[in-house]
């Protein structure tokens, strides 16, 4: 985080001083896509020319580099567009690769990223910075796939990127949904804990047995999410927390919050290291599924709604784990999207990358190989189709389809995620003494733009 | 001699154990590349990868590894050229430089001397992130130029140190003497220069070379992602997931370079020694 600042200080010093560089025949090209001037073969053509698409996504699943190259290359290549798959390490580096590019006054047809596979904050970046390439979803021939209809509540999904309006600007990928995994060589199905008071119920009885991971990362940031949810005083669960904090105001989020905090403050000896007088968090999903894995924790959670699947093909859970449904009501379920950057090198080629990843054939292939749940919307399918979506998905274990579907809720607004990350770190981790309605309104100065 | 027979118990209990130091940390690495599952409280891994290899739809622990899909052939490449590159130019560089700083006497030398180490004292990310800015402007990133020139910064200092203090243990008068003798400029360099000189100039290269193959952050910073090298490509494996069988296998090809490069330069350091001894 401290790097990332100090990069982007380092980036916006260099802006300043720099002439804009820009590709005219990219600049045009732009234009005239986002004029709606263009038919999808001129962009074809367009993209021909380019000769190649620099896609940037995190590269730390091995299934996912396999289908990548296996899969996505060819058929990129076919459409005469090689794909340069840059595996990076966080999202968050293409980005800053991105504001590092503009900085120094690449703009389109000359920076160095045109792909990005993003959600969340990521998006939000680049979208408060004016370095997204411009609404181009709806434009693509695959937008057949999704629900843009805003009455269907289903549609929120690719309309909103953690609150924050896609405005077309990135099209889904995959689906996302937090799913817990228990071991039942440890946890038999009679305990299963299917809220949060069954959950501080069974630690209770087994006091240490369970773990969330450490806000401010977004897997811990989202435990407390759903936490807030269950305990909303007004027992309107999620739908509060849609609104902007502008909207909502700190003081009303303090009293919607008061209740989940006082819960966590509450099981926290019960936690890993609790018993033992030292709470553990762990830091990421790597070391939480290592404490799985040892058995040092009965429960672990994550987004991955085939994880479970996947993990017990590649070893890294043990064939005893199953899934849960956990919390009920208030499993968050998310999507994950490629975004265009201002400063594409290749604009009309990363067009082509985003259609073709949006399509029934990439988006079974990936569903089949590597586990990810779609991004395109079922119901919008042919049903040849939807049925082959559905034969390509990973087997349930303990748990059907239908369950973890009608336990869904949404993700908290991008803005409400920093000030609730702010108020755990100061109320949970520092252990503050100051009231908590004092607390958020703090965290909520402090991040005022 | 017979140095193996003469050896005392408590020299030969700290080898062992010395053995033991180096290797250990090895072990688990193996286990783990060839494990399919293993966690406590198992000793040994529950399932090995062979036995799994068969069930699973894709490469599975070192068939990923060996296979294309894990690019590790490609950052092998990509690190051995890199750190090539780096040691032929930061020896060009330092070999003159540490003449003069060891036979000269200048105002200012030891300003000099200072200002040639400050890369070991300003972090390798404050180098890297300001660099990364300046090479964006001009072009270099994601360039191997790029790459070569950032790994140029932490490896001089190291080798300028090492090279001034061979050249101040060669004492001027071999050269003075080969000349006298009626060899030319060059045949001195050549005949009696260079032979003194070598032993310590493959340590300095072998030590840069290492140094450059591990180079994580300026390599991920300059390289941008597109430009990838076994730390950076190991970093990727484990920074989201856990120390799985793949990851294993890729740190444990990580360390061939180096121990490929000990091997071959123990062997010539031995036999240049010797030569000179004579």
């Amino acid at each position: 985080m401290l790097l990332r600042r100090h990069f982007l200080f380092v980036a916006s010093l260099l802006a300043s001083t720099t002439a804009v560089m820009a590709d005219e025949a990219a600049a045009g090209f732009r234009a005239q896509f986002l004029a709606g001037n263009l038919s999808w073969d001129d962009v074809l053509t367009q993209a021909r020319s380019e000769g190649a698409v620099q896609f940037f996504y995190w590269g730390g699943d091995d299934n996912l580099n396999v289908w990548m190259d296996s899969v996505v290359a060819p058929a990129m290549a076919a459409l005469g567009v090689t794909l340069v798959a840059n595996r990076i390490t966080a999202t968050k580096d293409a980005v800053d690769l991105v504001i590092a590019d503009a900085a120094a006054g690449r703009t389109i047809g000359d920076g160095s990223v045109d792909a990005i596979w993003l959600n969340g904050e990521n998006f939000y970046t680049l979208k408060q910075q004016d370095l997204l390439f411009g609404s181009f979803a709806r434009a693509l021939p695959n937008a057949v796939n999704f629900e843009w209809e805003a009455a269907d509540a289903r549609s929120q999904l690719n309309l909103r990127d953690f609150g924050t309006l896609t405005d077309g600007a990135e099209v889904p990928w995959s689906g996302e949904q937090y799913v817990c995994a228990a071991n039942r060589a440890q946890l038999p199905v009679a305990q299963t804990p299917h809220t949060f008071e069954d959950l501080r119920a069974y630690l209770e009885a087994n006091p240490g047995k369970f773990a969330y991971i450490k806000p401010p990362h977004y897997l811990g940031n989202t435990f407390v999410q759903q936490v807030l949810y269950a305990f909303n005083p007004d027992g309107t669960g999620a739908e509060p927390f849609q609104q902007a904090i502008a909207d909502l105001g700190a003081a009303e989020l303090a009293r919607l919050v008061a209740p989940g905090f006082a819960y966590l403050k509450q099981i926290e000896p019960l936690l890993l290291g609790g018993p033992q007088g030292a709470v553990r968090y762990p830091e990421d999903a790597a070391a939480a599924e290592g404490l799985f894995r040892n058995s040092e924790i009965h429960i672990n959670c994550g987004f991955g709604l085939y994880a479970v699947a996947t993990k017990r093909a590649n070893g890294s859970y043990p064939q005893t784990a199953e899934e849960i449904i956990f919390p009920a009501g208030n499993m968050i379920k998310n999507k994950n999207y490629l975004a265009i950057p201002a400063n594409a090198p290749n604009p009309a080629a990363a067009l082509v990358l985003a259609n073709y990843m949006s399509s029934v054939d990439a988006q079974v292939t990936k569903l089949d190989l590597v586990g990810y749940p779609a991004g395109i919307d079922p119901w919008t399918l042919e049903l040849a189709d939807a049925a082959a979506l559905a034969a390509a998905a990973p087997a349930h274990f303990g748990v059907t389809q239908d369950e973890l579907d009608a336990n869904i809720a949404p993700d908290t607004n991008a803005s409400l995620v920093d000030v609730i990350e702010a108020t755990w770190l100061e109320y949970i981790e520092r252990g503050s003494r100051l009231p908590l309605e004092e607390i958020v309104a703090n965290a909520v100065a402090k991040l005022a733009p | 001699m017979a140095r193996s027979k003469s050896l005392p118990t408590a020299a030969r209990f700290y080898l062992v154990l010395m053995g033991l130091f180096l290797v250990g940390p090895f072990v688990p690495l193996v286990i783990q590349s060839f494990a399919f599952q293993w966690d406590w409280p198992n000793l040994l891994p529950s399932e090995w990868w062979f036995t799994a290899r068969d069930r699973a739809r894709l490469p599975l622990g070192w068939d990923y590894v060996l296979s294309p899909y894990s690019r590790l052939g490609e950052a092998v490449v990509n690190t051995v050229v890199i750190g090539g590159a780096t040691t032929l130019i930061c020896l060009a560089i330092c070999l003159s430089a540490a003449r003069v700083l060891a036979r000269e006497q200048f105002a200012g030398k030891r300003a000099v001397e200072f200002y040639l180490s400050l890369p070991l004292i300003v972090p390798e990310a404050a180098v890297g992130l300001a660099l990364s800015v300046i090479f964006v402007r001009v072009g270099l990133a994601g360039s191997y130029a790029g790459i070569i020139i950032a790994h140029l910064i932490p490896t001089i200092p190291y080798m300028v140190r090492l090279l001034t203090a061979v050249y101040q243990g060669l004492d001027p008068g071999f050269e003075e003497q080969a000349r006298v003798l009626g060899a030319n400029r060059l045949q001195a360099l050549r005949l009696v220069t260079m032979p003194m000189l070598l032993p310590g100039i493959l340590a300095g290269c072998l030590f840069t070379f290492l140094v450059s193959t591990n180079l994580f952050l300026l390599t991920f910073l300059l390289g941008q992602g597109k430009i990838i090298t076994v730390p950076t490509l190991l970093f990727a494996k484990i920074a989201g997931g856990s120390l799985d069988a793949s990851a294993a296998g890729i740190a444990l090809v990580a360390t061939l370079p180096g121990i490929a490069l000990l091997l071959v330069s123990e062997r010539l350091l031995d036999g240049r020694i010797g030569m000179v001894a004579r």
